[in-house]
């Protein structure tokens, strides 16, 4: 056993030497995800900062002739008029959910907000049209009018993109749930004028509180999650979200790790033509010794691969894993696996640049579809269950449960799969490395 | 006692269609005998060293090294022998010191007994002052040098030597030579292969003559000049037409056997000396050529090879 523990030295302290294996196990993971961290600000952690939006508010109402009122929360449940537009854009861009993303404030006029994003000191303007409401409302409580032109002028800083996206996708959402309210109440109005009710003040109410009620419950019911993958977690305690850091890296050292495993797998190759190998094979130490060394040899490898990133992304971007004993398990687990891969993928090819191009577009495949590069991120059902097919896709969501704060027990079922893969990945290399060299 | 004792071995690669490397090839070599395989690249030599090595199984025959089989008892012949690969396995990134304590430990020794084993390995090699050195930087000759220092660590009964100098400048070959000497005068049996005649006349007690696979010859020098028949070969260069007169002075009356040298030698195995010379400077004279260099010697292993195979070594 010492002899094989030799062999795996060795073999660690090449690669560790090698600058190339360095870049390729270090710095390359490390270097993306800071790269996506920049494409999404530069927070802590990679958190998006808070949008910096001025608003002016220029929305009269519904209009003269109906009872619309200039604030929704204020009126809108009250059934006694059409909510106002505007205000119901201000409200939802002011609301607590999107406070990380959105740090609103109000201006009197279009110029002076305009010239607060030209100085710089806001991101993004939302004009709102005195007609708003109006267009919206097509004129009549009944929804018989047609829709008026108004516009939303979205006033942005062009070096910001992300979050002028969001405010702009927000703006939308709001006029597309009045328009939606619109429609509720001409259906209500129909409904009613069919069953013989031709009082317009009562048409006119029902149609306010139509519009009134689709709106509250589109605004605190809106039927949408932007996390489509809840992580199955079973704490007790407040669940907590990951920064993205976190998650950008683990996608990251999951994929790069295969390579990290690749480097040292090769060396059997590598021994093999350089003559190291068969001249191992002429002492006294026993095969199962020497290829035994350079299994140990490779788990080592990614081993310190991942700690050195664990903590580097700790260090560098603020990235917080979770519990230490769950977050050792996934290291180890995570290590195995891609030790497996990495003998796995090199004990089929015959000389070591076919084990790079083979090994190479395996990884690039299994990094995709157990989403490396995408994360949590929901790309369909077929995906979801395509993930599944790479230990890699299980270890990611492993990861995932113990970032939103879960437990030992949320990542058995994950831990003990990837498990199961490494084994019959650690049983095909060694049948093929025991037909080549035994 | 014999040292290794080979019977009828063979070896085929990719059969059934594949070469055979080594067929129905037996000999013995004694204990405390240098023994040298001659011949040229792809005669079977260093599939042989790797029967003997336990690297590669014979498809029929068999073969033990100290008494144990290479088939059924390979663990004891490894510990039995030291094997210098034709390639230089060493590993460059580790220095020349790192490599011998690495092996050591490999071949089983630790402790005072490697340091100890290292340090005089170290001597013997001469790589004493470079020995903190990565061997990525040492020169093909020292490297070669380390390349023998590491089958001598765990002091082998038995040394097996692929063509060690192949590539190296003629300094670190007559050190190489040298050592090779100095360790069968200490006790070790040497099975050397070579395809430098040179080397073989120098070094050998016997030597064995390989070409395709089989053992055509095998005996002490002397006893393979022997094969020969008396006759006696003449080294010749000319200043030109080489190709024109060796095809002319092929089919001279006297001329047993010639080969050529890759510019302007050949080389002539004569039943009569004395009488084919004068028909040689006629011919030249009538193909308008000049002999610049004559010399009459004995036959040597070059010669064996020519008369038993119709080619030279290095063809």
């Amino acid at each position: 056993m010492l002899r094989a523990l030799l062999v795996a030295a060795k073999d660690v302290r090449h690669v560790y030497r090698s600058r190339a294996s360095l870049v390729l196990m270090l710095v390359a993971p490390l270097l993306v995800t800071g790269a996506i961290g920049a494409a999404f600000g530069s927070g802590e952690g990679f958190e998006i900062e808070a949008t910096r939006t001025v608003v002016v508010d220029q929305d009269r109402g519904a209009g003269a002739g109906h009872p619309a009122s200039t604030d929704a929360s204020a009126d809108g449940g009250a059934g006694a008029g059409f909510p106002a537009a505007g205000a119901a854009i201000r409200a939802a861009l002011g609301s607590p959910e999107l406070a990380d993303l959105v740090d609103l404030t109000t201006s009197p006029d279009p110029q002076s907000a305009r010239a607060a994003v030209d100085a710089g000191v806001a991101d993004v303007a939302v004009v709102i049209p005195p007609d708003l409401s109006e267009a919206l409302w097509g004129g009549s409580p009944f929804g018989d009018g047609e829709p008026g032109p108004a516009t939303i002028q979205i006033y942005k800083d062009a070096s910001r993109t992300v979050g002028p996206g969001i405010v702009a996708a927000v703006v939308e959402q709001v006029v597309r749930t009045c328009q939606g309210a619109v429609a509720a109440a001409r259906s209500a109005v129909a409904a009613t004028a069919a069953h013989g009710l031709d009082d317009p003040a009562a048409l006119g109410a029902l149609a306010s509180a139509a519009a009134s009620d689709f709106l509250t419950r589109a605004q605190s019911d809106p039927g949408l999650s932007l996390r489509a993958r809840p992580p199955s977690v079973s704490t007790t305690g407040p669940e907590r979200a990951p920064n993205v850091a976190a998650q950008v890296l683990i996608g990251m050292m999951v994929f790069f790790t295969l390579f990290g495993a690749s480097v040292p797998a090769r060396s059997v190759l590598d021994e093999h033509r350089a003559g190291t190998l068969p001249r191992l094979f002429t002492t006294a130490t026993p095969r199962s010794l020497i290829l035994g060394g350079k299994y140990i040899a490779v788990f080592v490898v990614v081993l310190l691969q991942s700690i050195i990133l664990l903590i580097a992304g700790l260090l560098l971007y603020g990235a917080h894993w979770g519990a230490f004993g769950p977050v050792a398990v996934l290291t180890v687990c995570g290590a195995v696996v891609a030790a497996s891969l990495g003998l796995v993928t090199v004990s089929f090819a015959k000389t070591p640049g076919q084990a790079g191009a083979v090994s190479s577009v395996i990884f690039v495949f299994l990094g995709l579809v157990s989403g490396s590069f995408t994360g949590t991120a929901d790309l369909g059902q077929v995906y979801s269950v395509l993930r599944r097919i790479s230990p890699l896709g299980w270890l990611l969501e492993a990861w995932d449960n113990i970032m939103f704060g879960g437990s030992f027990s949320d990542i058995v079922l994950p831990v003990l799969v990837v498990l199961a893969f490494s084994l019959v990945f650690f049983a095909l290399a060694t049948f093929f490395f025991r037909r080549r060299y035994a | 006692m014999e040292a290794i004792v080979v019977e009828k071995l063979r070896k085929q690669f990719d059969p059934p269609k594949g070469p055979v490397a080594v067929d129905d090839v037996s000999f013995r070599i004694a204990e405390g005998e240098i023994f040298s395989l001659l011949g040229p690249n792809g005669a079977g030599k260093t599939t042989m060293i790797s029967i003997l090595s336990c690297l590669l199984k014979p498809d029929q025959g068999e073969a033990w090294v100290g008494g144990f089989s290479v088939t059924k008892e390979p663990e004891k012949v490894k510990q039995l022998i030291g094997v210098v690969p034709q390639e230089i396995a060493v590993y460059e990134d580790l220095t020349g010191r790192e490599n011998l304590a690495f092996w050591g430990r490999m071949y089983g020794l630790g402790g005072q007994l490697l340091r100890q084993r290292v340090d005089e390995v170290l001597e013997v090699v001469g790589l004493v002052d470079r020995q903190k050195d990565r061997v990525g930087k040492y020169s093909s000759g020292m490297k070669r040098r380390l390349n023998i220092g590491i089958a001598l660590l765990h002091q082998p009964r038995i040394l097996y030597l692929d063509e060690p100098t192949v590539g190296i400048d003629p300094q670190s070959r007559r050190s190489i030579l040298d050592r090779v000497k100095e360790l069968n005068a200490a006790g070790t049996t040497v099975l050397y292969t070579t395809h430098y005649m040179e080397e073989a006349q120098e070094l050998s007690h016997r030597v064995g003559i390989m070409d395709h696979g089989a053992m055509i010859a095998i005996g002490s020098q002397a006893e393979l000049v022997q094969l020969v028949g008396g006759r006696t070969r003449i080294d010749l260069r000319v200043d030109r037409h080489l190709q024109l007169v060796a095809e002319q002075w092929q089919s001279l009356p006297g001329v047993h056997s010639l080969s050529r040298d890759e510019d302007t030698g050949l080389q002539l195995l004569a039943d009569d000396a004395a009488a084919l010379m004068p028909r040689l400077l006629e011919s030249a004279r009538a193909l308008g050529v000049r002999i610049t260099e004559m010399t009459v010697a004995e036959p040597n292993l070059e010669m064996v090879f020519l008369h038993l195979t119709g080619r030279a070594l290095r063809d």
